[in-house]
């Protein structure tokens, strides 16, 4: 039992495809399965922190940064691309039935009243049950994100190599 | 019969009696007996789930409508 494995990838950045992941990745992490979960593009959405429209970072501490940006390259666009694409946990979209955002706001009500639950809650018991974060070094190169704006303290940030070994040591990967 | 640990998981849904009692169970040692009250409609296929995955024993199931509770041996 202690040696199965399961990887699962989060990509999109919806409510309900996030929320599916978690719930997976805590099923699995009950039953004694090692989880990791790694996140790409949008699915870094809700594990930001929510900030305000103007408040991106203009500044990045170079050596800290080093290990994962090449800050030389960046321009105006990766502070663009986090004022327009802000996540945070509690403010996602659905992939469907948005409504403008009331769709969200109401799915969060029936999640609640039937006793699941919620996404924040979930990344918590994730990380409590001993889920392994790992991010994509080029997203967060190319979208300009720092390990500071997440609220997870222990990430690693891995490249391609090391998805293509997660996986192929694990015995199942969920593609979300 | 006395268990070493009770929970009550009454009116939550999937993940979160699994997780509560995998929590619980990691605390416990091997031979201590733990139970589970929930009543979930799924939550007696989860438990079952949980113990086979993990070798733990059902000691006793009882029904009182939908509540359920399970006694488990770690």
């Amino acid at each position: 039992m202690a040696n199965k494995k399961a990887t699962i990838l989060l990509q999109s950045g919806e409510l309900d495809k996030a929320l599916s992941a978690f719930i997976f990745a805590n099923g699995y992490a009950s039953l004694g399965i090692e989880v990791k979960m790694w996140f790409m593009i949008w699915g870094y959405n809700c594990l930001k922190k929510r900030k305000s429209w103007f408040s991106f970072r203009r500044k990045y501490d170079p050596v800290r940064e080093s290990g994962y940006r090449v800050l030389e390259t960046d321009n105006i666009l990766q502070p663009m691309v986090e004022m327009l694409n802000r996540g945070g946990v509690n403010h996602l979209p659905m992939s469907r039935l948005n409504l403008l955002g009331l769709g969200p706001i109401l799915f969060n009500k029936m999640l609640k009243r039937k006793g699941i639950m919620g996404l924040e809650e979930l990344i918590r018991s994730a990380e409590d049950l001993g889920v392994k974060f790992k991010m994509c070094q080029i997203c967060f190169d190319a979208l300009g994100i720092s390990v500071d704006d997440l609220i997870v303290p222990n990430v690693e940030v891995k490249g391609v190599a090391e998805y293509a070994r997660d996986t192929m040591e694990a015995h199942v990967n969920l593609f979300i | 019969m006395a268990y070493d640990k009770e929970i009550n998981v009454t009116g939550k849904a999937c993940p979160m009696p699994l997780i509560t009692l995998a929590r619980e169970v990691r605390t416990l040692e091997k031979g201590q007996t733990v139970q589970i009250t929930g009543n979930d409609p799924i939550f007696e296929e989860s438990i079952v789930e949980f113990c086979r995955e993990g070798c733990h024993e059902i000691l006793e199931t009882t029904r009182e409508g939908r509540t359920i509770s399970m006694a488990i041996k770690v």
